[in-house]
């Protein structure tokens, strides 16, 4: 096949991809308001179909470009929208079997897609020489990886957290005022619960009432969200550093440094030092929580930045692996 | 001072030390100082450093002289070398210190001691009873069994039918793997930067270089520890290339070089290209830049006074305009005193570009490829003291006279009097009659090749593999302790197993649940009469 057809089979999977996940976004949306099964299990069907294609939209990119696919800032976002989803899929999806959060994820992921074919795209097209290396594929893999679960865990499910654990303390507030802790009636367990005896996970699943919204709000409840979040960066962590060394590895081969404080090493080590920071938080009294949960979102910001800010505005010597 | 009695307060020096010592200590500080560490990287990225980008500063200073100057007092022109930069690292790296030595004293401490025995079983998180057929003692003997098998630490007082145990040093142990590893990465930076130098070697096809000290032109940055010891190796350019795609991105820059090692004993021949570095000696070679360097042959009558290729530099590009449309500029200063004289050159390695230069005054790209090349050229006559540098490619025309000027093309010979195309007759005259003259004869290229001794590079690759190799298990481990005691019931006796994580806690909710029922198995035992008040995540896990 030549490099037209399969430059054109790229972009087609891609627009195929990217309406499954328009369409799933909206299924699992429908799921959270209404709690129909039937429409989560559409939509999650729809997400791996979905994601199918998209393997084959990278693949095929990868034929055409006759390289690896992954060589200019329109490549990037591909695969890191791929893998946010499926990261998504095994990680809160399978693992943790958290069903009600995935039209948040498929927004991020259908953003990311939109921003890469409205303003990033590129036909597909050889590496310039300072790409042309080996570790390219270890490297970019790495950072790649790392990106998509920090965009995941720092982002999606931190601020979902945030967004819940307000909700919860604001529903315990009224219920404290409310009504007196021992009067009893029918949602004295909730506040008793409010205090933090017992976890919100456990209590949100035994107390699910016969009519009315759940307690916990529609969302899983704030500790599992924190929880899954930790587990999601924690494990991004060592990916990015090992995604920062070895591009200080592959900065020695090519440029004679393994650091110059170029505007890419830069934001990439204040992304890593800014996790470092919330790895920290979480182990400090007074700053576990929202406080940790808020530098996770300065880190998801700061990649935002190492991403588009600094691969299309700043200049440097990584600014050839831009647009 | 050795007579003062023991007092409750201590004098307020050492108060005041330990206080700081003690913030120092804490998480928050460490945590507080990652953060500033991040803000201020923050700000040299969105202003030009001096280090990546002088010319950029350069041109601020032109443009916002009084902002300018204010960035530059604040050290915001070269963040990373600024003292607070060095003064967050060097906190953050001193509370490092604090942190670490006691942690590591209390490692060690741990791993010369036993797990402790505890008294109130039933008072831990995870609890759970089993009924076992034999005696106390029989029962703990076959608890602690089970224990080692799953990789305990256990201890088991003698003649005790209790038994204490412990799993996952590996966190701790890996946490201070990763953090001491930090102070590894300083010492390759101070040895490597130290002792190492970086400088520029521009190197024309066909020529060699010897790597001394007063080769690199003046580009030569050498660290504090630089002993002066240069190699003496010697690299010989055989070609260099640089090959485009037909859409003008480039493809490939080689140069082709044999490498003799300062003693002369081992030569090897390599393709230094982007990502494939040379090395010799223990120095690294990597392709940093190219250029063009025309052969230039001027004869005095017939006599030859200058004859070789001059290495010429690229224009600066004007805003919007293709480096590949500018010209190139070189000089050469002639051997002659009486008067002194200068030749000042413009390279057009394209004559349909030079062309369409002089109708339109538009730049246009010209291929990479020489296509029939061109030289403007001026002769100066004057006091060219100021040229006497080894390489220079500009002559400052102030003061002096221009005595000529003209173009060559490759192959043509001019006056450098009359700045005429002489051939033929007007040759030979202009020969005879002791004229200076000059020729074009041939162009080729040259490659700059940056050339730098780093001794750190190890010390470095092992920190880096000692970071990661001790935060897979500070992250994805954790601390977990299990006690078991054997009280007599009936005939039989009950095990008590109590425990609890530090970290992980769902998870071990699942280890402790599976703990409980092969104890029950090993001993024989079942019917568990204490239910299991395990509950989950009753902190939040980490
Ligand atoms: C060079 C700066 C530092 C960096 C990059 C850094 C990074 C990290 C990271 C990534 C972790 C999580 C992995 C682990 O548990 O080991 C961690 C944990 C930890 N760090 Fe640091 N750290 C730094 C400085 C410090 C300092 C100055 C202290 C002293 C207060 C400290 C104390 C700790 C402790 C106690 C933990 C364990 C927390 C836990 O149990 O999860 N670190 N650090």
């Amino acid at each position: 096949m030549s490099v037209a057809q399969w430059a054109r089979i790229s972009n087609d999977a891609f627009n195929v991809a990217m309406f499954g996940y328009v369409g799933a976004m909206v299924g699992y949306f429908y799921y959270l308001a209404f709690r129909r099964e039937i429409v989560w299990r559409v939509a999650s069907t729809v997400t791996w179909i979905a994601l199918g294609a998209h393997v084959v939209s990278v693949l095929s990119r990868g034929m055409a470009a006759d390289r690896v696919p992954w060589g200019n800032l329109y490549e990037y976002s591909s695969m890191l929208a791929l893998l946010i989803v499926a990261a998504y899929l095994v990680i809160v999806e399978w693992r943790y079997k958290v069903k009600s959060i995935g039209g948040f994820v498929l927004a991020l992921v259908v953003l990311t897609m939109a921003v890469a074919v409205s303003f990033l795209y590129v036909g597909p097209a050889p590496l310039v020489p300072a790409l042309n290396s080996y570790w390219i594929k270890i490297h970019v893999v790495a950072a790649i990886v790392g990106s998509s679960l920090l965009a995941l865990g720092g982002g999606v499910l931190t601020g979902l957290y945030l967004y819940q654990d307000r909700s919860e303390r604001r529903r315990d507030e009224l219920a404290a005022s409310g009504m007196p802790p021992i009067a009893g009636g029918a949602t004295d367990l909730d506040v008793q619960s409010g205090d933090g005896a017992a976890p919100h996970d456990l209590v949100a699943d035994e107390l699910e009432p016969a009519s009315g919204p759940r307690r916990g709000g529609l969302l899983p409840p704030a500790s599992t969200l924190d929880r899954l979040a930790y587990r999601t960066i924690a494990f991004a962590f060592p990916i990015w550093t090992f995604a920062v060394i070895a591009g200080a590895i592959w900065a020695q081969e090519a440029w004679g440094r393994y650091w110059g404080w170029d505007p890419k090493e830069t934001w990439s080590f204040i992304v890593w030092v800014v996790y470092a920071g919330y790895l920290h938080a979480r182990a400090t009294a007074g700053w576990k929580g929202r406080r940790a949960a808020t530098i996770a979102l300065i880190g998801f910001a700061a990649l935002l930045v190492n991403y588009y800010v600094v691969n299309t505005v700043v200049s440097g010597l990584h600014s050839y692996s831009g647009v | 001072m050795a007579s003062a009695p023991a007092s409750e307060t201590p004098p307020p020096l050492r108060r005041s030390v330990a206080m700081v010592w003690r913030s120092l200590r804490s998480m928050r500080t460490a945590l507080i100082l990652l953060l500033i560490l991040a803000l201020v990287s923050v700000a040299g990225s969105f202003v030009p450093q001096i280090p990546n980008s002088p010319l950029r500063v350069a041109r601020d200073f032109q443009e916002h002289p009084l902002r300018s100057r204010i960035f530059d007092a604040l050290g915001l022109f070269d963040v990373f070398g600024s003292w607070w930069f060095t003064l967050v690292y060097s906190l953050l790296l001193v509370s490092l210190g604090a942190c670490l030595i006691p942690r590591t004293r209390a490692i060690v401490r741990n791993l010369r001691s036993r797990p402790q025995p505890a008294r109130e079983l039933d008072t831990f998180r995870h609890y759970a009873e089993v009924q076992v057929p034999h005696a106390p003692q029989r029962a703990a003997e076959q608890a602690q069994k089970l224990l080692r098998r799953r990789w305990f630490r256990v201890s088991r007082p003698q003649g005790q039918a209790s038994v204490a145990a412990d799993k996952g040093l590996a966190r701790e142990f890996g946490s201070l793997l990763f953090h001491w590893s930090f102070f590894l990465v300083m010492i390759g930076i101070v040895i490597g930067k130290g002792t190492g130098f970086t400088g520029f070697a521009a190197i024309t096809e066909g020529q060699c270089w010897v790597e001394a000290a007063a080769n690199y032109d003046g580009n030569l940055r050498t660290g504090r520890y630089f002993g002066g010891n240069h190699t003496g190796a010697q690299i010989c350019v055989d070609s260099f290339s640089d090959t485009y795609r037909t859409s003008g991105i480039p493809m490939d820059f080689v140069t082709r070089a044999s490498l003799t090692s300062g003693d002369g004993v081992t030569t090897t021949t390599h393709d230094i290209r982007l990502n494939d570095p040379g090395s010799i000696d223990g120095l690294n070679l990597y392709q940093f830049a190219f250029g063009w360097a025309p052969e230039i042959e001027v004869r005095l009558g017939d006599r030859v006074i200058a004859d070789g290729p001059i290495q010429f530099e690229r224009n600066p590009a004007p805003e919007g305009v293709s480096e590949l449309a500018v010209p190139w500029h070189g000089a050469l200063r002639l051997p002659t005193t009486e008067p002194q004289r200068g030749v000042q050159f413009d390279l057009w390695p394209s004559f349909a570009a030079y062309l369409a230069f002089l109708e339109t005054g538009e730049p246009t790209t010209m291929m990479t490829a020489p296509d029939h090349p061109v030289l403007n050229f001026s002769v100066y006559e004057g006091d060219l003291a100021a040229e006497l540098a080894p390489r220079f490619s500009e002559i400052d025309a102030r003061g002096l006279r221009e005595e000529s000027r003209g173009a060559v093309g490759q192959g043509q010979i001019v006056s450098l009097q009359t700045g005429r195309v002489l051939d033929g007759e007007r040759l030979d005259r202009a020969r005879a009659d002791e004229e200076l003259t000059m020729s074009f004869t041939g162009i080729r290229q040259y490659t700059v090749l940056q050339v730098s001794r780093d001794r750190g590079l190890w010390i470095m690759l092992a920190a880096a593999i000692l970071i990661l190799v001790g935060l897979i298990p500070a992250l994805y481990t954790s601390r977990r302790k299990v006690w078991v005691r054997a009280d007599p019931d009936g005939r039989g006796s009950v095990l008590k197993v109590g425990g609890f994580a530090l970290q992980r806690t769902t998870q071990f909710e699942e280890e402790f649940a599976r703990l409980v029922r092969d104890l029950e198995r090993a001993t024989g035992g079942g019917d568990p009469s204490g239910p299991d008040r395990s509950e989950t995540d009753r902190v939040g896990a980490r």
